[in-house]
């Protein structure tokens, strides 16, 4: 429960952070998905009920603060996290370079899975030219906020909280052989 | 049978659910007109946080404003510095109300002109992805704020209102691409629907043999019902007469700058439901 409040508090943060804060400093409206780092991040060390109905929940609220459709980010997030339970046990978890791998992979399904759920739900609009030409540029803000947000995590952990341990954090840490 | 379906539980129980979710957004998409419940308390619990960062975040873009502007000054004489950077710092309050009261001048002198009853507000929070063109303004339903109200700028139209809650609404730009608006160009009065696209707009059937001219000024035409009759949308940026079919090409650039959008005005007509 109390992990769940974390996660809770956290997106509500992800969500100030990018609809008051960043708009101010980067242009053209760009700005990283807090969101989706910390689906990927569910998705590699939450069971998958729980994390799939926090997820679906996480999306429905996104959908308050973007875009105009409810439902769509609570299906895309959903098939994010549902992808990433399913490759997680082929792959080796203990890298930072796999969040940064999934976080790549996550912003293009992520952008894959809203063209279809606009392109084939949604009457008489053309979305994907808003969503792929700027698709190159949204990967490296994702990649750059989940290797800033990595290193800030470990660094925090290490300097306020050294005898506990954050889930999957500890894992990702250099110093653990990885 | 048995053994398969233990198998792949799994995996076709995510199925499952990724089709449900699917089944509840294409079942929401039709019948959520309106501003629900749970959109409401969220919009309501997060809207002070959100305006308390712009806040924030605009008077200390202010004060690293001034202390940028000291640096060049760091060279001369302490004295001299302390004074320049006090005088600096009014200076930079001066210009900042400055430049606010011609914006709230050239909003009032809009007002005036605007038929219906209207209502200023501030924008506090912007869309939460790169994709989507919205932003929350800090009018609700308590000011007499609905979904499908106008909102516009100074320098014309800005978008319409779509989700409200009590002390908060989230407005739509004319830049999303979920947006379509009636519109004419001024002098030719040729007709046609301009739609969003990001940071332009594209003016779409507008018959290949209608002529038009960069720079030429696009406003609604008040037939879609939401916007009335004459605000400024843009201007024309590219036409392209392609060799065949029934249409042209055309590119606005929207009259309002987006990106440094900070006071709107809502216009307060009753809206079909």
């Amino acid at each position: 429960m109390n992990r769940v409040l974390v996660y809770l508090l956290l997106s509500g943060a992800a969500i100030v952070l990018q609809t008051a804060f960043l708009p101010h400093f980067l242009p053209y409206g760009f700005k990283p998905d807090l969101l989706l780092i910390l689906v990927i991040y569910l998705g590699l060390h939450e069971r998958t009920w729980r994390g799939a109905t926090l997820v679906y929940a996480l999306g429905w609220a996104y959908d308050v603060f973007a875009g105009s459709f409810p439902g769509l980010h609570g299906f895309v997030l959903l098939g994010i996290f549902l992808a990433v339970r399913a490759t997680v046990s082929r792959v080796n978890a203990e890298s930072s370079l796999l969040l940064m791998g999934l976080v790549l992979l996550g912003s293009l399904m992520q952008a894959v899975l809203t063209i279809f759920a606009l392109e084939f739900f949604v009457e008489g609009s053309d979305f994907w030219p808003m969503i792929f030409w700027p698709l190159p540029l949204q990967v490296v803000l994702n990649v750059l906020a989940a290797f800033i947000l990595l290193r800030a995590a470990l660094w925090g952990q290490l300097r306020f909280m050294p005898r506990r341990r954050v889930p999957g954090l500890h894992k990702l840490d250099s110093r653990h052989g990885t | 049978m048995w053994e398969w379906w233990r198998k792949n539980r799994v995996v076709l129980l995510g199925l499952l659910l990724l089709l449900a979710a699917l089944l509840w957004y294409s079942v929401s998409l039709r019948q959520q007109k309106e501003t629900s419940f749970f959109e409401t308390l969220l919009m309501e619990a997060t809207g002070p946080v959100q305006s308390a960062f712009t806040s924030l975040v605009r008077s200390t873009a202010d004060i690293w404003g001034s202390y940028i502007n000291l640096v060049d000054t760091e060279q001369q004489n302490r004295r001299l510095r302390e004074q320049n950077s006090l005088l600096k710092s009014e200076l930079n309050q001066l210009k900042e109300i400055s430049l606010e009261n011609q914006r709230l001048r050239r909003l009032l002198e809009f007002k005036k002109t605007q038929p219906v009853k209207t209502l200023p507000a501030r924008v506090i929070a912007e869309d939460a992805t790169s994709w989507f063109r919205t932003v929350v303004i800090d009018k609700g339903y308590a000011d007499q704020v609905h979904e499908g109200q106008p909102v516009v700028a100074a320098e014309g139209v800005v978008g319409r209102v779509i989700r409200n809650g009590p002390h908060e609404s989230r407005v739509l730009l004319i830049t999303d691409a979920a947006s379509a608006v009636a519109a004419l160009v001024q002098d030719s009065r040729s007709r046609g629907i301009c739609r969003g696209q990001g940071r332009a707009l594209s003016f779409d059937f507008v018959l290949r043999k209608e002529p038009l001219e960069l720079g030429e000024a696009v406003i609604t035409s008040g037939m879609g019902g939401v916007f009335p009759k004459g605000l400024l949308i843009g201007h024309v940026s590219s036409v392209n007469r392609m060799e065949f079919g029934l249409f042209q090409a055309v590119e606005i650039m929207p009259a309002v700058d987006f990106s440094r959008l900070e006071e709107v005005l809502v216009l307060l007509r009753e809206v079909e439901p």
